[in-house]
């Protein structure tokens, strides 16, 4: 029995060990992926929940400053084993400015490049498409 | 058995190193609980929350410097701290507010491609974070050899500023967010001091209206720094210089003018345009005593 309980706590930390290693290695990927004309700022490593009930889907906020005169790429990466499509939404304040996702069509965009204006404090809404769990990057870059 | 689970915690041991850097940081630091950090109770009069809020990108390393090289500034070597002195730093608190101006030079020097010169910068931020236990988030043979070989200048600018941001969120989670604001007033304060001294020569609009937009940020960098006001003296000093350029601020006007932001697909990926704007009022009276303070303060923390 005890020996079961060690077994189970050393493969617990190695699936923590294995988890945190590909996620920063996703980061890294997305962050690449879209070198060359973009200056990286920022990260964030999402990992959301199923949603629970239609109008209950789970969100995760982070707030970014954003300055005027600068064009922003945030780009949206899918962890390989993620059920759901990483989307964004860009408000300020409470007005929302942008999604990542066209209502219509349903379509998702994996880039969103936005010309700001207006300096000041903005807050990026990562979700998955339909509500599905998953784990993805978001990256937050300056475009040349 | 017995040699099973030797092997095991070995292997686990390994693992756990490997996965605590990412794949091109150093392996060979773990951290133990720090010292260093305040008693809850004591500082963090802001919950982590309200901190996380506040803190997402408000000194970046190299925005700033991505303005200047935009507005075809050239690269002007004198504006950059000196590491000569780095080495004597004794306390935490020199130690971190410097590696947050050394942050932002490394910035400026990246952005500018001057990457030879970035060597001794990388080399200074480098001790200063073994010393504040935060080495292992800073990769130093890879970045310097990517410095060295400016061979890819894209992976040396995510590699450099991805380093900033784990360490910020490393001291933030541990407990050490002293630390964190100070490293982040650092870089904050560098930028504005770049931006501050490069002005004067080219004074162009954008230039002006970026160092009067700080206006928002200050606001939010008392806030970070506000509850370890009391913690030291030097905290404290810190603190009331950054309130007396906030002061200076307070005849700077920002305005705002509505508009609705415009959606289109262009290549594949979706451009907004947004057409509400701000609009920075500030005289070159006032500019000039933004500028003062800002030299004031940072000539005092470089030669702490």
């Amino acid at each position: 029995m005890k020996r079961t309980t060690i077994i189970i706590i050393y493969l617990l930390l190695a699936v923590f060990a294995l988890n945190a290693q590909d996620q920063q290695q996703m980061v890294t990927d997305c962050a690449l992926s879209i070198a060359g004309n973009t200056t990286y700022l920022k990260d964030f490593v999402i990992k959301l929940p199923e949603k629970s009930n239609q109008d209950n889907i789970p969100v995760h906020k982070e707030n970014i400053y954003l300055m005027k005169k600068q064009k922003y790429l945030f780009t949206q990466c899918n962890a390989d084993d993620s059920n759901g499509e990483l989307t964004i939404e860009l408000y300020d304040a409470n007005n929302l400015i942008t999604g990542s996702i066209n209502k219509k069509s349903g379509k998702v965009y994996s880039s969103v490049e936005f010309s700001c204006n207006k300096t000041g404090l903005y807050t990026i809404w990562y979700s998955f498409k339909d509500g599905k769990n998953g784990t993805g990057v978001g990256i937050v870059s300056l475009l040349k | 058995m017995k040699r099973i689970f030797y092997s095991l915690t070995i292997f686990l041991f390994l693992l756990l190193l490997y996965s605590c850097n990412n794949s091109t940081r150093k392996r060979a630091e773990f951290v133990f609980p720090e010292s260093d950090s305040i008693p809850v109770n004591e500082a963090e009069k802001l919950s982590r929350e309200a901190i996380d809020d506040i803190v997402q990108n408000i000194g970046s390393p190299v925005e700033m410097s991505a303005l200047l090289l935009e507005l075809d500034v050239p690269f002007i070597a004198e504006h950059l701290a000196s590491v000569e002195q780095a080495e004597n730093l004794s306390t935490n608190f020199q130690k971190a507010l410097r590696l947050g101006i050394y942050g932002a030079d490394l910035g400026y020097l990246n952005i500018y491609e001057k990457t030879g010169t970035a060597v001794e910068t990388l080399s200074t931020i480098n001790k200063l974070a073994d010393g504040l236990r935060v080495g292992q988030f800073f990769d130093f043979e890879t970045l310097k050899s990517l410095a060295i070989n400016k061979s890819n200048i894209d992976s040396l600018l995510f590699l450099s500023v991805h380093s900033y941001n784990e360490i910020d969120k490393y001291l933030r989670e541990n407990e050490r967010g002293y630390l964190s604001a100070l490293m982040i007033s650092g870089v904050w304060l560098e930028a504005q001091y770049l931006a501050c001294k490069i002005v004067d020569d080219y004074p162009h609009m954008d230039l002006k209206n970026r160092i009067g937009e700080q206006k928002i940020i200050i606001n939010d960098l008392l806030m970070l720094l506000r509850p370890y006001n009391e913690s030291s003296e030097e905290y404290r000093v810190l603190y009331n210089d950054f309130e007396l350029l906030k002061r200076e601020y307070s005849d700077v006007s920002i305005t705002f003018t509505p508009g609705e932001p415009e959606t289109v697909e262009k290549d594949g990926r979706l451009v907004v345009i947004q057409n509400e704007e701000s609009n920075v009022v500030i005289s070159d009276d006032i500019l000039q005593k933004i500028i003062q303070k800002t030299e004031e303060i940072r000539s005092k923390i470089i030669s702490l």
